[in-house]
């Protein structure tokens, strides 16, 4: 077959205008040193990376080289990018960016990110790839710009949509998409509007709880990949090896255990605590009530014991976090006396509590050396807590939340890095800031989703630091938290980074999320030890 | 083009274009731009536009290229230039604007005797292979105006020649028999029928590719009587994708009066 050829007249254009008129000819130097630059930039193979030529300064490492070979050459520009926190999955879309670029193909490309790292990205394309990249922020131009990076929820909004939605784009870089994850929502529905001629999905998990997630993320880059969705359920619920095969050809998944390099040790600590009398006090109230609650069939009682459920673990963090949800109940219950006699105990005990045990051994942590210190915390109300904790003790902090504003991030990670010693963050704090600046972290309380842990060690245990890196996890001793610690998070080896598989360990979570299964075991057995052999069970399903 | 090249290349660039090496070490330049190189590379419209307009005495530029960082002293500023720093895409920029037609004449000494120069039209370019991937092919084929010959790679034959932009003496132009835009059409003409014998196994290979991504699409959307609007997206955006094409371009190329043959040594 001959391809439509396209002969560019221009040239002969303004050539034989140039005989007609006897006017702007070159000499022999110039003719032959336009040749050169015309003859430099030719790529005269289909195959292999002409970027690097262009990137002398850059170091690229070998995982990141092959991925983006494999995506150019083998996945024809559409893939999931899917290395594991860390491993530098910016470089390797700026790779295969600058590869498309210099040979022509795209020229028009929108980089959709979380707000916190919209400058990031922006300064990273300029600084290391030499890709004039621009931010849109209040007043976008999005015609006028060739290589656009924004924000989802910017970018999602009207006017923005319907403008985004009719440019030809050449190339969409999407970050974070596991946040793409859920079809019906309004990000997935837009993405999904966009043309997508190359595109490249970025997402450190990209399954979270259900498999049909990476259903929806692959549908985005190719529908019908892996047949439609009621196909998809029944086809592939057993037959984890074929869609595994299919999965592999859309998606790069670089791990660091297979990355070759020689990573910063990850030095993981459990720092076993005891509460004070007080707070003992508090949680075995907490406690009695969940057991009374949780033997009600009806559905009040299943509710509140859910709600202690929580409670205990807020109890493990901070009376601060637990009087939050404590009042919420006793809003909701006022009516009903005997409920508001139970949940009036409880807050008498908080109360009576003084110390708060955790918040003392963060201190002599942080005032064994002048490095630096990223606490996580699950509750906003122990994040407040912990920074005028920390503020009476003369040790300045700066709070980190998801919903802060992107320049407020960005802000308070210059303060981190230039004033502070500590770091307090939430857990949507978790994503999309890199602190490899910093080599330690408290896990002040722990999330119930082991990829969450991971995304945390991952801020600062990633490429560029240099540091090995100490992880300190509290658990109170004679708690839910030291059971999730002790009996799950250790069995399956979590902090050691050593399973590396976690995708793997939650497809076999097709069915049922991974927090629920923890907190039915935690709920509804009836003793410690039955608590232990369900736990056992569910470490080793994990484990296989 | 690896850094050393760079260095000659830009030096090369500056002193044609009238710029003033200033200062010069294996490693780096400091060049003194002329008003028009700092037009053409130092963006600034507003500065030109003005001293245009008030009369204003022009002040253009200093500009320090570092060609090797490991070589100059440490303080010294400047730009890093590289292979792929914007700055030298923008002077082969640059550089191709200013020589992309010639008329020139084969330099010669013809001792007194009266001699003919003889018209060839000589065309360099780029044939581009582009689907979901893509190639470059260089060409460089010369074409007399007199008989119709056409001498491929043409270029590697008289790069060591010397051209001027005015007759030499005691030389006149043959007419050409072929006129310049007719011996343009025959060079596409023989491109054109180059291609066609090629074997074209990379496009068969897109198309392949095109039609199983486009049949994946179809069972996605099978269900959908009414196919929503992002079927129409896709079905486009895949059709971009990987719909092969052949784009012929031209770097440069010119009229050349040539004394001998232009295979002759």
């Amino acid at each position: 077959m001959l391809p439509k050829i396209h002969y560019d007249e221009n040239w002969t254009e303004k050539f034989l205008e140039s005989l007609e008129t006897n006017k702007g000819f070159g000499n022999w130097t110039t003719y032959n040193m336009a040749l050169k630059a015309g003859k430099n930039r030719l790529v005269e193979e289909f195959h292999g990376l002409e970027a690097t030529k262009h990137l002398p300064d850059l170091t690229i490492y070998p995982h990141q080289y092959e991925t983006a070979q494999t995506v150019i050459d083998k996945m024809n520009g559409k893939a999931v990018l899917a290395d594991e926190v860390g491993l530098g999955k910016t470089i390797e879309a700026g790779l295969i960016l600058k590869e498309y670029m210099i040979r022509g193909l795209v020229s028009k490309v929108l980089i959709l990110v979380p707000a916190s790292l919209v400058t990031q990205w922006c300064r990273e394309l300029n600084e290391k790839f030499f890709i004039p990249a621009i931010e849109q922020r209040k007043r976008p131009a999005w015609e006028l710009v060739d290589i656009t990076v924004t924000s989802i929820d910017t970018a999602k909004r009207e006017p923005h949509a319907s403008t985004i939605q009719d440019i030809n784009y050449d190339f969409i870089i999407v970050d974070e998409a596991h946040k793409l994850k859920n079809k019906n929502t309004r990000n997935y529905q837009f993405v999904r509007s966009l043309k997508k001629k190359f595109c490249l999905l970025l997402t450190a998990t990209p399954v979270q709880n259900r498999l049909s997630e990476v259903f929806h993320l692959i549908s985005l880059l190719k529908p019908g990949y892996l047949g439609d969705e009621t196909s998809f359920e029944e086809k592939y619920k057993e037959d984890h090896e074929q869609l595994n095969e299919l999965i592999q050809k859309v998606m790069v998944r670089n791990r660091r255990s297979d990355s070759g390099m020689d990573w910063p040790k990850r030095h993981v600590q459990t720092v076993p605590i005891t509460f004070t009398q007080e707070e003992r006090n508090l949680y075995d109230e907490v406690s009695k009530l969940k057991h009374r609650y949780s033997k009600r069939e009806e559905s009040i009682g299943q509710g509140i014991a859910f709600t202690t459920l929580t409670l205990q673990r807020e109890v493990c963090s901070s009376r601060e976090a637990a009087y939050m949800t404590l009042k919420g109940l006793m809003e909701q219950y006022e009516n009903e006396t005997t409920i508001m006699e139970d949940l009036n105990q409880v807050a008498e005990r908080i109360n009576e509590v003084g110390t708060n045990s955790k918040a003392e051994k963060v201190l002599s942590i942080i005032k064994e050396s002048n490095d630096k210190v990223i606490i996580f915390t699950e509750y906003r109300a122990t994040q407040l807590y912990l920074q005028w904790f920390l503020g009476q003790h003369g040790i300045k902090s700066v709070p980190f939340r998801g919903g802060f504003k992107r320049s407020k991030k960005d802000w308070m990670k210059q303060l981190f890095r230039d004033h502070a010693q500590v770091l307090i963050a939430t857990e949507a704090g978790g994503e999309g800031i890199n602190l490899q600046f910093c080599h330690r972290m408290i896990n002040y309380d722990l999330p119930w989703n082991p990829m969450r842990i991971e995304q945390r060690i991952g801020r600062i245990h990633r490429l560029g630091q240099e540091e090995d890196v100490q992880i300190y996890n509290f658990a109170v001793k004679d708690t839910i938290e030291d059971h999730i610690l002790k009996l799950l998070y250790k069995k399956i080896g979590l902090f050691e980074g050593v399973i590396g598989k976690l995708d793997d360990i939650l497809e076999k979570f097709t069915n049922n999320q991974f927090e629920e299964h923890v907190s039915n075991i935690l709920l509804h057995s009836e003793s410690e030890g039955e608590m232990r052999v369900k736990m056992d069970n569910l470490s080793s399903i994990i484990a296989k | 083009m690896n850094q050393l090249e760079i260095h000659e290349y830009l030096k090369e660039f500056f002193i044609e274009n009238n710029s003033e090496i200033l200062d010069e070490s294996p490693g780096h330049l400091h060049v003194q731009l002329s008003i028009e190189m700092d037009k053409a590379l130092m963006n600034r419209p507003f500065y030109w536009h003005y001293i245009e307009k008030m009369n204003g005495v022009p002040n253009p530029m200093k500009l320090t290229l570092i060609t090797d960082r490991d070589s100059v002293n440490e303080d010294l500023k400047g730009e890093l230039i590289h292979f792929g720093s914007p700055r030298l895409h923008q002077i082969f920029d640059t550089a191709t604007g200013l020589g992309s037609h010639v008329l020139l004449y084969e330099s010669v000494n013809t001792n007194g005797f009266t001699k003919p120069l003889k018209p060839w039209i000589i065309l360099n370019g780029v044939i581009s292979y582009r689907s979901n991937h893509k190639k470059d092919h260089f060409f460089s084929i010369g074409l007399s105006l007199i008989t119709g010959e056409m001498i491929h790679d043409i270029q590697s034959h008289i790069e060591y020649k010397n051209f001027t932009e005015q007759i030499p003496d005691y030389c006149f132009k043959m007419n050409p028999i072929i006129k310049p835009q007719s011996g343009l059409e025959r060079i596409k003409k023989y491109i054109y029928e180059q291609l066609e014998e090629e074997d074209h196994q990379w496009a068969k290979v897109a198309v392949d590719q095109l039609k199983k991504d486009i049949a994946l699409l179809e069972t996605f959307y099978k269900d959908e009587e009414d196919k929503p609007e992002t079927y129409f997206h896709e079905k486009e955006a895949i059709k971009e994708q990987y719909d092969p094409k052949i784009e012929i371009s031209i770097i440069n190329g010119g009229l050349f009066y040539f004394l001998n043959h232009p295979l002759s040594e």
